[in-house]
């Protein structure tokens, strides 16, 4: 890929919650216009990988770095602004209204005023079918707009990089689409992303890279096509035969 | 029972009674109030340092600890009479301030535990979604958890407000002048000589405060409960 600039770089990245050694030196970089696809069986640590990322987790060891500068406790905050996390439990603020959930972030952090703040909402939630939610608090909305409106919350900082940790895991099938269609909306426009999913066909076809994490490591990664029809190792082998 | 409501209406038509039993009114008020916002303010540092997730608290929370404990396991009448009588026994210190700080720090005890109950009731997603936006530590609590966690606790909190309030009334025991002080003073006056119809009034007064209060609390709850509507 000529002349993309690394968005994330992850250096021998360790983290163990207490002997419990969760991912054991991971290496990995995301380049700009990236979809990864991130994969691996329960428990291999793929959530600890991405939230290692924008330090919900704390590595035990290990470098991460933004656009060649290291994530530190004291630039955190402002990297994370620029890293967007959309969740499987979509993690709406209760106590807010759709509207407040959009705007918060965006007003407190000065990226726009109160004014362009709620005009650009509204112009997503439009676009999402939800603009009748606005006022609504999350409490009233389904699980597929919840996670609808979570990801226009996450774009309305104009993140450079979207992190997905399983957002269809906790979704009825009928919203699952609904979901899916929005994601590949964000993809289509270039956003960069890494995506923990279990919809395969969903990763087959947008993924431009997968990287399989076991035992907290990447064993494997590659193309979705050499990824999913030559399979170098036998662990990914036996993983796509459950999963396929 | 005629006597009774002579008494009744004596003790209502005489001002010199209405006066002290309104000052005595005045006085548990006063002290209640003040003693459960310091508390609670000084409660919600307690919580803050005993949530809070900073290495650099660890000698503090030690304190925060021995402190709660040493409150919740002491007798309030105790605490009041240390206060009275060796921290703040110095010559024309107001006593009401005395009894302020003494409540107050009663209550800070018990506000801290039910405050720290409400932050770790709100589901951990919440801050995580606050910091992954980038909001700083400080907004995630003040827009995102404390909101929350206070809707969570008023309840516990009323009942606290109202505990503090009859509580009060032992500073009869250190001679200051309140309601229960007003209605012994009253019942035991030549003119009254009887306790029945003065304590029987305070009741009311106290009665009707604690209803005040749990009719307010209902009103905040619901309004704050607002956010769970299912539209
Ligand atoms: N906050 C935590 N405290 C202690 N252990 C944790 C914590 N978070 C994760 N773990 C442990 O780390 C390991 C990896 O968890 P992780 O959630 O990263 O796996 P995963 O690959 O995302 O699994 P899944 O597919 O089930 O979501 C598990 O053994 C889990 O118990
Ligand atoms: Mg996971």
């Amino acid at each position: 890929m000529p002349e993309h600039k690394n968005v994330i770089s992850v250096r021998s990245l360790k983290k163990a919650f207490d002997s419990n050694k969760v991912l054991n030196g991971i290496d990995f970089d995301l380049f700009e216009g990236e979809k990864v696809v991130v994969l691996g069986p329960s428990g291999s640590g793929k959530s600890t990988f991405l939230r290692c990322i924008n330090r919900l987790e704390e590595p035990t060891s290990g470098e991460i770095s933004f656009e060649d500068t290291v994530i530190s406790d004291k630039n955190i905050q402002e990297m994370r602004a620029k890293i967007g996390m959309v969740f499987q439990h979509f993690n709406l603020i209760n106590n807010l209204t759709v509207m407040e959930n959009l705007t918060l972030a965006p007003v407190k952090l000065h990226r726009m005023s109160a004014d362009e703040a709620e005009k650009k909402a509204r112009e997503l939630l439009r676009h999402i079918g939800l603009i009748s939610k606005a006022g609504a608090y999350p409490a009233s909305l389904s699980g597929g707009q919840k996670q609808r409106v979570a990801i226009v919350r996450a774009l309305m900082m104009e993140p450079k990089v979207l992190l997905f940790d399983e957002p269809t895991s906790a979704l009825d099938p009928e919203s699952i689409g609904d979901v899916l269609e929005l994601i590949h909306e964000v993809v289509d426009d270039g956003m960069t992303i890494m995506i923990v999913t279990h919809e395969m066909d969903f990763a087959k076809e947008i993924a431009s890279r997968v990287v399989f994490i076991d035992g907290g490591k990447i064993i494997e990664e590659g193309t979705p096509a050499a990824f999913f029809s030559h399979p170098k190792t036998e662990r990914v082998r036996e993983f796509l035969k459950k999963v396929l | 029972m005629e006597n009774f409501f002579d008494k009744i209406v004596e003790l209502f038509t005489t001002p010199e009674y209405i006066d002290s039993l309104l000052h005595g009114f005045l006085l548990t008020i006063e002290i209640a109030f003040f003693a459960v916002l310091i508390g609670f303010l000084l409660g919600l540092i307690i919580a803050l340092v005993e949530t809070g997730k900073s290495k650099w608290f660890a000698p503090l929370r030690f304190i925060c600890r021995v402190y709660v404990t040493i409150i919740r396991g002491t007798p309030m009448a105790l605490q009041l009479f240390i206060m009275f009588f060796v921290i703040f026994a110095i010559r024309d210190f107001p006593q009401i301030v005395t009894a302020i700080l003494a409540f107050a720090f009663n209550s800070a005890a018990y506000c801290s535990e039910i405050i720290r109950g409400g932050i770790l009731s709100v589901d951990a997603g919440q801050t995580e979604a606050g910091l992954a936006l980038g909001l700083s530590p400080l907004t995630v609590f003040h827009k995102i958890v404390f909101p929350q966690a206070i809707k969570n606790i008023i309840p516990s909190l009323g009942n606290e407000v109202i505990t503090v309030i009859k509580e009060t009334a032992i500073v009869s025991m250190v001679g200051m002048y309140d309601l229960n002080m007003a209605a012994k003073d009253i019942g035991s006056g030549q003119n009254m000589a009887s306790y029945v119809v003065p304590m029987f009034v305070a009741a009311l007064f106290y009665l009707a405060v604690v209803y005040l209060i749990t009719f307010v609390i209902k009103r905040v709850e619901k309004h704050m409960r607002r956010s769970d509507a299912r539209a």
